[in-house]
This record gives structure tokens, C-alpha cells and sequence, in this order.
């Protein structure tokens, strides 16, 4: 009876891929890239909508990026320095990170499969304590950057070029704290939009507001600091002379740094990034 | 998607899977990944998808017959149970068929167990159950004797 598994099936456990140094983070992230395909289909079977769009639109994007963001991790995880994730303090973070993600995401797709918030939901004190508990586990599941952040810089033996290397690990921090303060603030209001829209119009795809500041905005750009930064240090690297590549990517974290806080303080102030004329 | 569309789709999917196991001695490895993998898992893919998008305007429930019976008034979980049924009878179809190879039991003596499955899923798995055990004892009856 041991054929009861699909042994036929499993693909070679030994192909080695580039998430190899982050197993956990790699195989959660594809793991729910995978469960896309459910939501996907039930998002095109079923008829009710929240907030005046379908009610498994947000899973889908918290999906996509919660499986964007632990691939990352994974890839970065090469430069951590040796052995780290073999401690056992680590891997009790990171196991616990994970939980996180996936406790976000059933979350966020019950209340879907029910029709109801997820986020500001406080109409029922059960909702309301799930929702400060999300709170905490969002906060712990981004935590996840700082810690990577911090023991990429610390590592001197990652073999990457210095402007990379502080790209890297400067993106990773400023995807925590830039998160930390802009979701922190998100989150204490009563929805994401300053303003209230009248039209309805939206930027596509990201379904952000034209016609009112979205705090979502900024927290779009701020969690993406990650891949902004190592991608202009990529390019630092290879195209600036040495003595400028460092300043330059010291440079481009400042910008981008303003750049959410313009987006951050727009949106307060009630202002759409992409206005509707 | 209208459930009865889903359902119009579903029957043939699942009667491919049935066929590809009853000529799986022809090819076994590509008519098993068929039957035991791809057709479960599109078949089990629709099934969430029902059950995320409708299972909360359902009425009824586990908890007594009545509850179930009036689970199943709903069209999209009535689908979704016959989904349930095509996806897991097909699979059972699918295990019994690697199974008779792993014993070497021939493939005409495991067709009326794959019917069985088919029409009235778990009477075909007692069967084949039946046919290993009798099958194991009487091949180690004659392999002891030769």
C-alpha cells in the first residue's frame, strides 16, 4: 500500500535551482504561486464583488505578493553569511515567518470565500482581534528583510561587487522600515483611501485611486525597495566607474526614500499618484 | 461559469481519465500521469474553485442528514460533490490500476474493478481489494508449488 503517494510523480529532488539556499522560503513561495490557480478560477466563477470589485481580487494580489516576496528571500539567501540558516534560532524564524505568510493569506482569502473585510474589519470583536493579530504577523513576516538586511551587510565573504552588495542589503532594510512606517500608518486609519471617490476610476492592474489619496500606493513602492535597489545597483555596478558606483547607490536609496515619502504624504494629503483629469 | 456548463465539461474530462486506464497496459506511463494526476487535479482545481466561491451562500451542513441534503440543493455544491465523486473515483481507478501492475495481476482481471469504480465508486475499490488478496495468495500458493 506505499503506492498510495504519487511516487511516480515527484520531479528529481535533486535538481539544484537558484532558491536552493532558502528551501523553506522557496518551496512556501512556490507553493503558493500554486495556489493561485484555485483563486484564479474562483475568482472567475464567482459573481459577488467587495468594495466594487470581485472579492478575490485581493487574495489573488496578496498572493502573487507574498510568492514574489519569499522568492526573493530565497534568492537573496545565498548571501547570507555561512551556515546561518542551519542555526536553530533561524530556522525558528523563519519557520515562523512562514506562518505568518500563510496565516496573512488565510485570512485574507476566508473573508473572501465569506464576502466580508479583512483589513478594518472591526465590526465584530472576533474580526477585530484577528485583525490586530494580522497586524503583528505582518510585521513579523517583514521582519524577515531587516534580518537579511543586517546579516547580508555584516557578511564581507558574499563575492559581490560593493556597490551590489550595499544595494542588496540596503534595499532589503529600507523595504522594512519605509513598510513599517507607511503599513503602520495604513493600518491605523479606517481604510486605504484619504478622500472619498466619486467616480470609481482606478489605475489598472494595481486598482489604485485617481481621484483620492491611496495609502497603498506607498506601500506598493516602499515593500519594492528590495528589488528597486539591488536593480540599480546591478546596473551601478556595471556601468559607473568604481569610486561612484558606492555613492551612487547611496544616492538612489535617498531618492527612493523620498520618493515614498512624496508618494506617502501625497496620499495623506489626499492626492492621487496618478490624477484622473 | 454556469454550473451546469462545468458540468457538461467535467464528464467527458473524467470519462478520458476511464479510458485512459482501461488501455493503460498499452502505454502505462503516460495513461497514469493522465488518469492519476492531470484529470484529479483540473477536476479537484474546479472543485476548490466552487467550493471558495459559493460555499458560504450555502445553506445546510455536515452535522445531520437533513443538513447535508439541503447542502446539496445548491447547484454549485451539488456540482462540486459530483466533481468530488469524478475526482476521487478516478484516482481510486488510478491507485487500483498501479497497484495490479505492482502485483502482477493482469490488467483483464482489474477491467470489471475499474467498471465497478467507475458506476459505484468504493463496491469497486472492495473489489479489487478482494481480487489482491485472493490473487496474492493464490500466486503464492503456485509460485511455492512450481
Amino acid at each position: 500500500m506505499t503506492d498510495l503517494a504519487l511516487t511516480h510523480f515527484t520531479p528529481r529532488a535533486s535538481a539544484r535551482n537558484m532558491f536552493d539556499a532558502e528551501p523553506l522560503f522557496a518551496a512556501t513561495g512556490l507553493l503558493i504561486g500554486l495556489s493561485l490557480a484555485p483563486t484564479l478560477m474562483a475568482m472567475a466563477m464567482d459573481p459577488r464583488d467587495f468594495l466594487g470589485e470581485n472579492v478575490w481580487l485581493k487574495p489573488v494580489k496578496f498572493q502573487i505578493a507574498l510568492t514574489l516576496y519569499l522568492l526573493t528571500l530565497a534568492f537573496f539567501a545565498r548571501w547570507l553569511p555561512a551556515g546561518i540558516t542551519r542555526r536553530r534560532s533561524y530556522r525558528i524564524y523563519s519557520g515562523a515567518v512562514v506562518i505568518a505568510v500563510i496565516a496573512e493569506l488565510v485570512w485574507v482569502g476566508g473573508a473572501a470565500m465569506f464576502g466580508i473585510a479583512s483589513h478594518f474589519n472591526v465590526s465584530h470583536p472576533f474580526m477585530q482581534a484577528i485583525y490586530s493579530l494580522m497586524g503583528a504577523f505582518a510585521v513579523l513576516l517583514t521582519s524577515a528583510t531587516l534580518v537579511q538586511g543586517i546579516a547580508i551587510w555584516c557578511n564581507r565573504q558574499t563575492g559581490l561587487a560593493p556597490p551590489l552588495h550595499l544595494s542588496i542589503a540596503l534595499g532589503l532594510v529600507l523595504t522594512f522600515g519605509l513598510t513599517l512606517i507607511v503599513a503602520g500608518t495604513l493600518a491605523s486609519q479606517s481604510g486605504h483611501l484619504v478622500g472619498t471617490p466619486v467616480s470609481g476610476s482606478t489605475v489598472p492592474l494595481l486598482g489604485w485611486s485617481r481621484e483620492v489619496g491611496d495609502l497603498r500606493v506607498a506601500h506598493f513602492f516602499a515593500t519594492h525597495a528590495l528589488h528597486v535597489l539591488p536593480v540599480f545597483g546591478l546596473g551601478a555596478t556595471a556601468l559607473l566607474p568604481r569610486r561612484w558606483a558606492v555613492p551612487a547607490v547611496w544616492a538612489a536609496a535617498l531618492t527612493f526614500t523620498a520618493f515614498v515619502a512624496a508618494s506617502f504624504a501625497g496620499a495623506l494629503a489626499g492626492l492621487p499618484l496618478v490624477p484622473d483629469f | 461559469m454556469p454550473p451546469e456548463t462545468l458540468f457538461q465539461i467535467a464528464n467527458p474530462v473524467a470519462m478520458a481519465g476511464w479510458l485512459a486506464l482501461a488501455i493503460s497496459p498499452f502505454a502505462p506511463r503516460p495513461t497514469l500521469i493522465a488518469a492519476g494526476l492531470v484529470v484529479p487535479v483540473l477536476l479537484s482545481l474546479a472543485y476548490a474553485a466552487l467550493i471558495l466561491a459559493n460555499w458560504s451562500g450555502a445553506e445546510g451542513g455536515f452535522g445531520s442528514l437533513a443538513e447535508v441534503m439541503l447542502l446539496f440543493t445548491n447547484p454549485a455544491i451539488a456540482l462540486a460533490g459530483w466533481l468530488h465523486y469524478l475526482a476521487f473515483d478516478l484516482f481510486v481507478g488510478a491507485w487500483e490500476v498501479r497497484a495490479a501492475r505492482r502485483a502482477s495481476i493482469p490488467h483483464l482481471l482489474v477491467l470489471p474493478c475499474l467498471v465497478l469504480t467507475f458506476l459505484f465508486g468504493p463496491v469497486g475499490l472492495m473489489a479489487f481489494l478482494g481480487l489482491r488478496l485472493v490473487h496474492g495468495r493464490f500466486a503464492t500458493a503456485t509460485g511455492g508449488a512450481a
